[in-house]
């Protein structure tokens, strides 16, 4: 588990950027935890910090009920426990072949050179980019530089991984990539905390969210509740998820997801009635 | 990622052997500083002929490479050819100044060519080099010639802030130009000084970005390179 107790962090004296921010991430067995907000709120703030690369001004994260030691032995271990792929994938992958970079966390920890080839090997498989192994990075799209970023990370066999706006730039196919990605990941017991503004993109794949307004956790909950007031979402620069807008206006059921409502039977024996 | 690494990847002698390579960039320095004129010349154009034919970049790009550096060499040629002297046949095109002669000293002036000339062979043996050796078996090279790690990550520092250097300056050229900040002389000036602010902004920025990327995979100031297979 994190837990945030009255994080306080700016950048600049007399400029907070997060404000006394305190929750607990992972606490209700909740595997996939969104953060949302609008553009320069901090959640890629937020992010560095959780993984000590900022230092917050005020209060304290624990992980795991210890507080995070700021040593470069207490951040090694730390880094191994949380990984962290950013926002811009450019900025992440280092090296330009897609092996070499993927390999690169596991040479810095002086895995011995067959292990790593095979768990290269078996991350590149599960997230279906085998065949970029030896491509030069500036060959890929957009989708597939964010996969091996993923990846770069995912050898690390981390309890939790942090994806800071993991959408950005993507297609509807990469997006629904991603989101089977996501799914496909936490089914494997893996720890997420995403970071997005595409709220519907948030809606089909957390299971608890926090939504961020300057520097400060405005509400959280499930699903179900914590998108219930449309206005506030609204004055926080984001909107509602368009499942929760058709069960708040239409008075249909609310769906955790798209396939759940066209699978609806009843709902359809309805609709043909109107005919 | 390094777009000089597009090169580095696709040029026709790719698969030469990076020993070879960096064998052959040495003899290009060590003719650079050695004191004979005309062979440094025709080595440029040597050079340059065959960065152009391997890498199948056009002058224009290849010039593009030069804007990063041009500045630095002018202006340490500037320093050494211009003085003050007491007497006006010391100097060409003298300008009496403060009862001395200022302008280009009749001395200086062929120790500053020789020095252009030696610059310019050096860096454009280096540019060969690095667009046509990936970075990855630059460093595999200089691990099997045993040098520190220490030197190897200043190598791979320089290496990459060079190009992302000349990335960002031409990208924030080509935005100034854009909106028309290079219409007249004044302007120019103008804009040449925001470029300069800008560009040492952005490669701070990008210098703490490489600095979290590395961070989260654990890197801890040694490059380790696995064996290519
Ligand atoms: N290195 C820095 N120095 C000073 N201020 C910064 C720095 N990085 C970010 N900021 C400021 O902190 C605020 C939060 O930025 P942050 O990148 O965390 O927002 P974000 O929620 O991730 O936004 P986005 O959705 O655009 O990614 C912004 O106002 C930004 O200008
Ligand atoms: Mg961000």
């Amino acid at each position: 588990m994190i837990e945030l107790k009255h994080l306080d962090f700016a950048y600049e004296k007399n400029h907070p950027i997060l404000k006394d921010i305190s929750a607990k991430f992972g606490e209700t067995g909740s595997n996939v935890v969104g953060v949302i907000g609008p553009n320069g709120t901090g959640k890629s703030t937020l992010f560095l910090n959780l993984v000590g690369m900022l230092k917050p001004t005020g209060g304290q994260i624990l992980v795991d009920d210890q507080p995070i030691n700021y040593s470069k032995k207490g951040l090694n271990q730390l880094r191994q426990k949380i990984g962290i792929v950013f926002q811009n994938s450019d900025q992440q992958i280092f090296y330009s072949i897609v092996k070499d970079d993927v390999a690169f966390a596991l040479h810095n920890l002086n895995v011995p050179e067959d292990e790593i080839k095979r768990r290269v090997n078996t991350i590149l498989r599960e997230l279906d980019i085998s065949e970029l192994k030896d491509r030069p990075i500036q060959y890929l799209s957009g989708g597939q530089k964010k996969r091996v970023a993923i990846a770069g990370i995912l050898v690390l066999n981390s309890e939790w991984l942090l994806l800071d706006e993991p959408t950005a730039g993507l297609d509807p196919d990469g997006k629904r990539r991603m989101v089977e990605l996501i799914k496909h990941l936490v089914s494997r017991g893996q720890k997420i905390i995403l970071s997005s503004h595409d709220i519907d993109f948030m809606y089909e794949v957390c299971d608890y969210f926090y939504i961020l307004r300057d520097g400060q956790f405005v509400k959280s909950g499930k699903k179900e509740t914590v998108f219930d007031d449309e206005k506030m979402l609204l004055e926080t620069k984001l909107d509602q998820p368009w499942l929760v807008k058709v069960h708040q206006k239409l008075h249909l059921p609310l769906y955790s997801n798209e396939e759940e409502l066209f699978a609806d039977k009843a709902l359809r024996a309805k609709l043909a009635k109107l005919e | 990622m390094l777009v000089i690494d597009k090169y580095a990847y696709s040029n026709r002698i790719v698969k030469w052997s990076p020993k070879l390579k960096g064998l052959l960039w040495l003899l290009g320095i060590i003719l650079a500083f050695q004191p004979i004129i005309p062979i440094k010349l025709v080595l440029i154009v040597v050079v340059v002929w065959h960065t152009l034919y391997v890498t199948k970049m056009s002058g224009r790009v290849y010039l593009h490479w030069f804007y990063a550096i041009l500045p630095f060499l002018l202006l340490s040629i500037i320093g050494i050819v211009f003085t003050m002297a007491p007497k006006a046949n010391q100097i060409y095109y003298p300008i009496h100044l403060f009862g001395n002669y200022f302008g280009i000293s009749k001395v200086m002036l062929p120790k500053g060519l020789r020095l252009g000339v030696q610059v310019s062979t050096a860096v454009v043996c280096t540019y060969w080099f690095a667009l046509t050796t990936p970075f990855q078996q630059i460093i595999l090279t200089l691990k099997a010639i045993h040098m520190p790690s220490l030197m190897i990550e200043e190598v791979m520092l320089m290496y990459r802030f060079i190009f992302i250097f000349v990335e960002a300056c031409e990208q924030i050229y080509r935005a100034q130009k854009l909106r028309l900040g290079y219409r007249t002389f004044r302007l120019s000036m103008h804009s040449v000084g925001v470029l300069v602010k800008m560009l040492f902004e952005q490669v701070m920025i990008d210098y703490q970005q490489m600095v979290y990327a590395l961070d989260a995979k654990l890197y801890d100031g040694e490059f380790k390179v696995g064996e290519d297979d």
